[in-house]
């Protein structure tokens, strides 16, 4: 077992050198941007408030209208959009480990089917919306374990059976959701859309996001070392002493809770989990140690952005976060991709 | 020791009562259509309408006045499209909506979504949900508008020349025959109403049959098919615009439709007949109309 985790440590270090002191940098520049999109998020809207008025409704302080536009609206808003995006960040890198497959992201084994099927079953019942919350989180839990158990019931496993099932259930919460969406009344059609393309302005209490985007970051920053070895190979990392199939199980719940809860959030807002994790491995290297918390900030800020320009750029009207997560995320990543030739 | 204590604290007891008295005649309420008791403790000064078709009823309820702020599309009348927008119905831009400060907020119960308007109302906002699903809902909307704006006089009158319109157009036609009757909400897909909805009432109140009335949603699609074998005599459509008569014309590919043989086939603007407002009742009229030319053309 010695040798094996000396081999371990050799390969994680032939991947590059990742110092304490070059992770402390990385992840304090981006926790740096990361408060500076929600000052500025906090600080615009469709109505006027300076940069000082929101710091001093921030503190408690200034008129009534100012603390309830600055407190009330958007600060619970753009820290939802922030755990989101994190979550979902961290959730596509993990899927990508996991399946060993750069097209990846949460919703590829059908997560974020399952959670649309609940929540548009709870609207199309005239249900409230914490209710709604509960039913699109109770459907993600559906799909998760329905995968789950379809691909475990089966005697040999790989990725490649896992990301099958789940892309062959996706496919049926798809026609699933299609079915709803012919047969529910006309009124209700705009909402339900507005959910399936992810919308921040139902965002509830951004408490439990935040907290469980904390706990996942210090739960897998202690796996970061066997996921590189994962990352390269199940056999390798067999051979290499990992206990592969209960940490590839152990990735799937954790992605799949992390998901369920951004789904619940705010709809299931596409783009972010495929391509931050794939920005950041252009230009931080491939350490999951560096990658996984890298992703819960670059995530969340990416979010942070979009959701506060999808609000304020044709106020009144709103546009979908989706459009604006894309719009900016492609430029960036596409110009990443051409400079790592 | 004090004599006169009784009868000071008679004076006072008076005036306290006055007080709660002028309080009480100030405060006004009116139970909206989610089955709530809706109190301000004085007429809205400062009312945002979360639909066009709220917009319409305030104006009609004499409130228009003391609108300061309503949602795309709200374009009649004529004075609602100089008011300040705050974003369309289905995605409501909360924060110019609290920045313009309204006292009572008019909501439409399917039309916005959920979770916004309980925000709203978390921020202390007071919300009056509407969603007049008959007649008597459109003149009860204006005269519980009219209350909660403090117009109760134009608006009782307003919901009195409603009811006493269609009243008599319901008398006019009780006994007219009954005309097989068709109304095209959209072309693609194809969708119809039942008799469960304002329009399919509306049909019914003329005399006419709608031929899918007995569906049980409220705005069905339907294929083009069930409509051939349906045959009504009279093809009443909306359209996109108010000017649109291309959905008609497609019908006439087939000349052995009773409507298209007859070429009853009519237009009725769609804003006239698709939102629950006093304009109903000129809608209405129109329809009313174009059965009885259909009765003619027998």
């Amino acid at each position: 077992m010695g040798g094996a985790s000396s081999s371990q440590s050799r390969i994680v270090k032939a991947q590059g050198h990742l110092t304490p002191g070059h992770l402390a940098v990385t992840l304090g520049v981006l926790a740096a941007l990361a408060l500076a999109a929600l000052v500025f998020a906090v600080a615009t809207g469709s109505t006027e408030v300076s940069l000082q008025e929101s710091l001093v409704a921030l503190a408690g302080g200034g008129e009534a209208l100012s603390r309830t536009l600055i407190l009330e609206l958007r600060l619970p808003r753009a820290l939802a959009a922030f755990a989101t995006g994190g979550l979902l960040a961290v959730a596509g890198a993990l899927m990508q480990v996991l399946l060993r497959n750069p097209l990846a992201d949460p919703y590829v084994l059908g997560l974020s089917g399952g959670a649309a099927v609940g929540a548009l079953l709870a609207m199309l019942a005239g249900l409230g919306s914490a209710l709604i919350s509960g039913s699109a989180f109770a459907g993600a839990l559906t799909a998760t374990l329905l995968v789950f158990g379809l691909a475990h019931g089966t005697g040999s496993w790989t990725p490649s059976r896992l990301l099958l099932t789940g892309v062959v259930v996706a496919s049926g919460w798809g026609a699933v959701i299609t079915l709803i969406l012919s047969l529910s009344p006309a009124r209700q059609l705009p909402g339900m859309l507005y959910w399936l393309m992810g919308d921040l302005a139902h965002a509830r209490a951004p408490g439990a996001a935040l907290g469980l985007l904390a706990l996942v970051c210090l739960l897998v920053v202690p796996l970061g070392r066997s996921l590189n070895v994962l990352a390269r190979g199940g056999l390798q990392a067999a051979a290499l002493g990992v206990a592969v199939r209960r940490l590839e199980w152990l990735i799937y719940l954790l992605a799949s809770l992390v998901t369920a809860v951004a789904v619940t959030t705010a709809g299931s807002i596409g783009f972010v989990g495929l391509v931050v994790p794939h920005m950041l491995r252009l230009v931080l290297g491939n350490d999951q140690r560096l990658i996984l918390p890298a992703c819960a900030l670059a995530g969340g800020t990416l979010l942070v952005l979009a959701d506060t320009l999808a609000r304020t750029i044709i106020a009144p009207e709103q546009l979908p976060v989706g459009v604006i997560t894309a719009l900016l995320g492609v430029p960036t990543f596409l110009y990443l991709l051409h400079r790592s030739r | 020791m004090f004599p006169r204590l009784p009868v000071m604290l008679g004076v006072l007891l008076a005036v306290l009562f006055g007080l709660v008295g002028r309080v009480l005649a100030d405060e006004v309420c009116a139970i909206d259509d989610g089955g709530r008791e809706v109190c301000l403790a004085a007429p809205a000064q400062r009312i945002a309408s979360l639909s066009p078709g709220a917009t319409e009823l305030l104006f009609a309820s004499g409130a228009g006045d003391r609108l300061v702020a309503v949602v795309d599309h709200s374009d009649f009348p004529p004075e609602a499209v100089k008011l300040p927008s705050v974003g369309s119905h289905d995605r409501l831009d909360l924060e110019r909506l609290v920045t313009l400060q309204p006292d009572l907020v008019i909501a439409w119960v399917t039309g916005n979504p959920a979770e916004q308007v309980e925000r709203l109302e978390r921020l202390g906002v007071p919300v009056f949900r509407i969603e007049p699903r008959d007649f008597e809902g459109i003149a009860t909307a204006l005269e519980r508008l009219a209350r909660l704006a403090g117009s109760e006089a134009q608006g009782r009158q307003a919901a009195e020349r409603f009811r006493q319109g269609l009243a008599e157009l319901a008398a006019r036609h009780a006994d007219a025959p009954p005309v097989p009757v068709f109304y095209q909400v959209w072309d693609s897909p194809l969708m119809t109403v039942n008799d469960e909805h304002l329009i399919g009432k509306v049909v019914t109140l003329c005399g006419g049959v709608n031929v899918f009335g007995d569906l049980s949603r409220l705005v069905p699609r339907i294929g083009e098919e069930a409509l051939l074998a349906a045959d009504p005599e009279v093809l009443l459509a909306g359209g996109r615009g108010e000017e649109n008569r291309s959905w008609l014309d497609y019908w006439r590919r087939y000349p052995d439709l009773t409507a298209v043989a007859r070429d009853n086939l009519f237009f009725v603007p769609p804003s006239l007949l698709q939102r629950p407002t006093p304009r109903l009742l000129e809608g209405s009229r129109l329809l009313c109309e174009k059965l009885e030319v259909a009765r003619g053309r027998r």
